[in-house]
């Protein structure tokens, strides 16, 4: 299972690197995707960016447990960089989740810097930073949310990354250096990368941000060994493609009909079924642009690994209004219950509904409104999964009247609110207990309709949303627990923020963070607080946990990221007091 | 940024009677004497402070724009002159996403801007730049904004060079655009 470096150590090195695995001490193997297919039994490693190919972000690590809990402290801490602005964004801001190997920790800041950190001896020691330099104003300028990066990958010997302004760059793990880069994306046409790659079967899978700017979002895939590209699915059909017959206008609205994937995917060995969130329709606003359902935004799709082929799509929402994406994770899970076994595809979609289908023909089985105020829809058919006001026979769909943006009503209060019930922070979920924890935005803004021109209104490089968002309305949050069998709601616990981190589940907690500083460790069966404790900057990235030297540690980065401080602050005025920053926290018994 | 109950701005009428007031505020002597044209050393400063201070919502080429949560105007298709621009960089505009750059600009009881004191606010009428400037910070903004921004058309590649220097591949597009995308834009000015 475990293929040591053999470039770099004899015959005698080997044998020692391999005493001190049999005793259970660190030791440096390339990562495999053997490796990566039982990344879940890694305990005190974190080697995936959801943790494992499933997302389910849970830890069997359990040293730090509801009754020890209350001894959690902090360990030590690391100032990072990346605070800095560039284009449209005043600072740079922290979304990643660091991976752990061996006890050393790999995390990036905002402009896609890596720092890799020697965990061993009760403190963190900076070993290299690799900075690839971005270029701040040719990505900042159309970052629409943020100067983020949400994290590396590991393949072989190499730390894989990106950058916002959209390369994908191989690292050397023992040195730091750069290996090998690739422009993947290109800020030319408005597309920036942000999230953390995925990589399976010896490739690197991107996904794009974009859709404010008028991209045609799309996956690519990267061979890890060869550096070049082994398929590129576009997200939204070209002419012809099964799909192109839901955009039915006759401007082309397609050609810059959105559709990012900013989010990290799943994976299913089993089927060899890659499944990524897509993102919202362009321009976000303006359904009237756009009739017809705009595959495939909103969805959740399901390619084949090795070929990139489409195999199966759900849409939460068509024809979107709203701006409700659906780049979040798919969470991959095998739930028995009242329905008997079943392999589902958990997503907990930014319009505020938890949908579960299953994975290998995605289908729907069961659908969730996981928001206190839902105000967009009566709620989904159970028989299709669809809005029940959906209609197939219509271009422009109208869902609740009140509460649907359209030309005619140009200014109208929308709950969830457009940055959604759940945005990409991810879920997590506990196989042991079934249960599966979102991290919620609770909240309504006002959307106001700006009628887009055929040829007129889009600009390369320009925003192009139909419109825009503000924020009147008060916006808290939520840590909602639901019984991933049954669809049931199970356990909510208020919080006075809005769920901007993300979380993490152990055997009997659920650990978040939130944009006022504090985390906190929550029984996973009450969602009672067990512990908190204030950061003294806002928490935008999730949670995870990793052991070394045979102790478990929680780690956590900590430095406001992503669009809240610029787009959504009057929903949330008391935040205004948060100033940027950029430290890994990491807390320990 | 969009303020609550304004978000496409105000009335054509609210934005004349702020214009018409940042007109008065002139002939009440807020504003100072003409000074000299501005140096290129002041120029430099002015496009460093308004990078920092204004490009956030304006963009670097002054045209602002609708979208995602930006209504800010254009300073390109400005008509405002050198002292209502700078008493819209001073005082803001109430109840718009523009805001105010001064200190002082709503405190105490002068009521230096547009006559308002603190007890004419309600919550959220006005808006606090993330950082403020002084006055004399402010005048060269509006020289920058004044000999650089206002007039100029659709921006262009001269423009974009002038700003961002060749450092960055940010004005690639105005020299290559790209497929999909509309034809290049004319060269500034
Ligand atoms: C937070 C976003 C924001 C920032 C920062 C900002 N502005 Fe504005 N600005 C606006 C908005 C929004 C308007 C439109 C107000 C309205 O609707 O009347 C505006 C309007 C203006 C106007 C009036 C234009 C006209 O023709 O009426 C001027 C001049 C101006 N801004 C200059 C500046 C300068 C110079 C700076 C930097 C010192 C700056 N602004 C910073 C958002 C901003």
């Amino acid at each position: 299972m475990i293929s040591f470096r053999n470039r770099l150590l004899g015959g005698c090195a080997a044998a020692l690197i391999a005493l001190g695995f049999a005793a259970g001490g660190a030791y440096a193997a390339d990562v495999t995707q053997e490796r990566l297919l039982n990344a879940d039994q890694e305990a005190g490693n974190w080697i995936l960016h959801h943790k494992d190919f499933s997302a389910h972000r849970y830890a069997t690590l359990d040293q730090i447990n509801a009754s020890t809990v209350k001894n959690l402290k902090v360990a030590w801490t690391v100032q990072l960089g990346g605070i800095e602005g560039g284009g449209i964004w005043s600072h740079g801001g922290l979304e990643g989740t660091p991976l752990a190997e061996d006890g050393f920790l790999y995390v990036t800041d905002g402009w896609g810097s890596v720092y890799k950190i020697d965990t061993h001896g009760g403190e963190g020691k900076l070993v290299w930073k690799m900075d690839p330099k971005t270029d701040h104003d040719w990505a900042g300028a159309i970052a629409c949310c943020g100067v983020d990066n949400r994290g590396v990958a590991l393949w072989g010997d190499m730390v894989i990354s990106h950058t916002l302004d959209g390369r994908l760059v191989a690292t050397d793990k023992e040195s730091g250096k750069v290996l090998w880069q690739r422009q993947i994306a290109n800020p030319d046409k408005g597309e920036v990368v942000t999230g953390a790659p995925l990589v399976v079967k010896g490739m690197a899978i991107t996904g794009v941000a974009g859709a404010e700017y008028g991209i045609r979002g799309w996956i690519a895939a990267t061979d890890l060994k060869t550096h070049a590209e082994v398929w590129r699915t576009y997200t939204i059909p070209a002419k012809g493609e099964p799909g192109s017959e839901t955009w039915k206008d006759d401007h082309n609205a397609a050609a810059n009909g959105g559709g990012s994937t900013w989010v990290t995917g799943s994976y299913d060995p089993s089927t060899n079924t890659i499944v990524w969130g897509v993102g919202n329709p362009g321009p976000d606003w303006d359904s009237a642009y756009r009739p017809g359902d705009n595959l495939y935004t909103d969805s959740s799709l399901a390619v084949d690994a090795d070929t990139g082929r489409i195999k199966w799509h759900f849409q939460h929402t068509p024809n979107d209004p709203y701006d409700y994406d659906s780049v979040a994770e798919n969470v991959l899970a095998d739930v028995n219950g009242p329905h008997g076994a079943m392999k589902i595809a958990l997503e907990a979609d930014r319009n505020g509904i938890g949908y579960a289908v299953d994975r290998n023909t995605g289908k729907f089985i069961w659908a969730t409104p996981f928001v206190k105020k839902l105000t967009w829809t009566k709620g989904v058919n159970p028989e299709t999964g669809k809005p029940m006001e959906y209609d197939a026979s219509k271009g422009q769909q109208i869902y609740n009247p009140e509460a649907t943006p359209t030309r005619t009503n140009k200014v109208t209060i929308i709950c969830p609110g457009n940055m959604g019930g759940k945005n990409w922070p991810p879920t997590a979920y506990n196989p042991k207990l079934q249960t599966w924890y979102i991290p919620v935005i609770e909240s309504c803004n006002k959307v106001t309709v700006e009628e887009t021109v055929p040829g007129k209104s889009y600009k390369s490089r320009e925003f192009f949303t139909g419109g825009g968002p503000s924020n009147p309305i008060k916006i808290t949050g939520s840590v909602t627990a639901i019984d991933a069998a049954t669809g049931k709601i199970t356990g909510k616990l208020e919080t006075p923020f809005p769920m901007l981190g993300g979380l993490l589940a152990t055997p009997d907690l659920v650990f978040a963070g939130q944009p006022d500083g504090h985390v906190m460790a929550l029984d996973a069966k009450t969602l009672a607080k067990l512990w908190d404790f204030n950061t003294g900057g806002g928490v935008s990235a999730p949670p995870m946990t990793f052991s070394v030297d045979g102790k478990q540690y929680i780690a956590l980065l900590v430095g406001q990221g992503g669009a809240w401080d610029k787009w959504f602050i009057d929903g949330t005025p008391e935040l205004k007091k948060i100033a940027p920053s950029s430290t890994l926290y990491v807390f320990g018994l | 940024m969009r303020r609550d109950g304004n978000t496409r701005g105000p009335s054509l009428l609210v934005r004349g009677l702020f214009v018409l007031a940042a007109l008065l505020a002139v002939t009440a002597g807020i504003a100072r004497a003409q000074p000299p044209a501005p140096s290129p050393a002041d120029l430099e400063l002015g496009k460093k402070l308004y990078r920092t201070n204004c490009a956030g919502c304006h963009k670097w080429h002054g045209n602002g724009g609708g979208g995602y949560g930006g209504d800010a105007l254009s300073l390109r298709h400005t008509t405002l002159d050198r002292e209502q621009i700078i008493t819209t960089i001073g005082c803001g505009r109430p109840s718009t996403g523009m805001p105010y750059h001064l200190r002082d600009a709503y405190e105490g009881d002068e009521k230096k801007c547009y006559g308002l004191g603190p007890s004419d606010l309600s919550p959220g009428m006005v808006l606090a730049a993330n950082a403020f400037l002084r006055p004399s910070e402010i005048g060269i903004i509006a020289d920058y904004v004044l000999a650089r921004v206002k007039g100029r058309g659709e921006p262009g590649y001269d423009d974009c060079l002038e700003f961002f220097g060749t450092g960055s591949r940010v004005c690639n597009i105005f020299k290559s655009p790209v497929e999909g995308g509309p034809a290049a834009a004319p060269p500034g000015k």
